[in-house]
């Protein structure tokens, strides 16, 4: 195929002549990368900018700067220049193709991983649960730790010792120790009780005894149990194994007692 | 002139006002006197001017030094825009074909103004064979298609496109001495 035909295509461009098919065809030919047909309308072009140039210049009106420069001025201020608006389209562009990469990946990972995700949820919510437990635990041993300080500040507390008895020789107690305000009483070495027992403590007055609550003991054999006031004297401190629940007066075996 | 056209004009693509008043100083008067031959009226040729300069502050992005030099390309701007402003009032009903045959006439008209316009193009045009001087005034600044020019001059219009073409080539090469 003769190249001939969209060489002279190329002048007919040039000055703008060219029209319907021949121009969309010629279009097609130059943006499939001529460089004959290319360098023959650029240079076409060239001359009639040459032409223009070697005319005598002419001297605009004075108001078509001062209204261009106005409508320059007013655009450039109210947006941001032409390069800043490419680069925000392509980010934007960018930002796009991410989240829709992302929205692919994720889907994809997700169900790889539901099953596993599953399990972090669980392991976090039982790890909330531990932390909520311990530190109301925590918490209850300061109020222990403070309520002792309080007592041991009065004057007229006193601090009584329980030795173990029977066949629980090894155990033994304090009881931190005030009428009016009431007490704490730790216990150590103590074997857990049988599963429908309890220990039970004793206010022994007159030799009267009273129930002062019951408790138990964790896995080393230690108890501390918060013991009401009696606003009275008491004689003796005992403590004893009884049924769950404690009873009104001791039944089992005497397990701690104070000396006196 | 410390600034090259081609850096005013990367300079506006970047939001250089300044830029845009220097790239206007430059070409405002080259462009204007081709404006006003194609549109014939000073008001209008006003309005065009400003339009392409416009379009040339939000089209600097496109611009490409591979394609052209920044005269051409404002150049053939002018000459786009200034010929569609001629079509726009010719699809208002008035008549286009009446302003090309007179500025084809060379002679014609009121002699102070006409003479003006054509002293635009007169120059190196008048030194082309009249057949080729003629397709491209019709086509360049008449906005005539080739084929309603082969149909005006009753020319087959290979011979339109062949007169195109030798007519630019010839501008060439009058044109050479002088501007180097």
């Amino acid at each position: 195929m003769s190249h001939e035909p969209f060489e002279t295509q190329a002048a007919v461009y040039a000055l703008g002549a060219l029209d319907g098919e021949e121009r969309s065809e010629f279009e097609e030919h130059l943006a499939g990368g001529c460089a004959t047909c290319t360098e023959a309308a650029r240079e076409h072009a060239e001359t009639l900018a040459d032409a223009a140039r070697v005319a005598p210049p002419m001297i605009p009106p004075a108001h078509v700067k001062a209204d261009l420069m106005r409508r320059v001025a007013a655009w450039a201020s109210s947006r941001t220049s032409p390069r800043r608006r490419r680069l925000l389209r392509w980010t934007g562009v960018s930002a796009a193709a991410v989240v829709g990469v992302s929205a692919f990946v994720a889907g994809f990972v997700a169900t790889r991983y539901e099953a596993r995700i599953g399990v972090m949820a669980r392991e976090t919510s039982r790890i909330r649960a531990d932390l909520h437990r311990q530190e109301a635990e925590l918490r209850d041993r300061l109020a222990v730790s403070q309520g002792v300080i309080d007592l041991l500040r009065d004057h007229n507390a006193q601090v009584v010792a329980l030795r173990g008895s029977g066949p629980s020789a090894q155990a033994w107690g304090r009881l931190v120790w005030h009428e009016i305000n009431g007490g704490y009483l730790f216990v150590a070495n103590v074997p857990p009780p049988p599963p429908d027992k309890v220990y039970e403590l004793w206010t022994i007055s007159g030799g009267q005894p009273r129930p002062a609550g019951v408790f138990t003991v964790d896995a080393s054999g230690r108890a501390t149990h918060l013991v009401a006031p009696t606003r009275a004297p008491v004689d003796v401190f005992a403590v004893t194994l009884e049924p769950a629940g404690g009873v009104p007066a001791p039944t089992g075996p005497i397990v701690l007692a104070s000396a006196k | 002139m410390a600034w090259a056209a081609e850096d005013l004009i990367r300079r506006m693509a970047e939001g250089d006002a300044d830029a845009c008043g220097r790239f206007y100083d430059r070409y405002a008067r080259l462009v204007y006197p081709l404006i006003l031959r194609i549109v014939q009226d000073p008001a209008d040729a006003a309005d065009v001017l400003q339009e392409v300069f416009w379009e040339a502050w939000q089209a600097a992005a496109s611009y490409d030094p591979a394609r052209g030099s920044p005269e051409a390309w404002i150049v053939m701007r002018a000459r786009t825009r200034a010929i569609d402003r001629v079509r726009a009032v010719r699809r208002r009903g008035e008549t286009f074909v009446a302003p090309v045959d007179e500025a084809l006439a060379v002679d014609r008209g009121d002699p102070a103004g006409r003479a003006a316009d054509r002293a635009v193009i007169a120059d190196v045009l008048e030194r082309l064979p009249e057949h080729q001087r003629e397709v491209i005034e019709l086509a360049y600044y008449g906005g005539l298609t080739q084929a309603e020019i082969a149909e005006r001059l009753k020319q087959p219009l290979g011979t339109v496109k062949t007169r195109m073409r030798t007519g630019l080539l010839r501008l060439r090469e009058i044109m050479k001495p002088t501007t180097t």
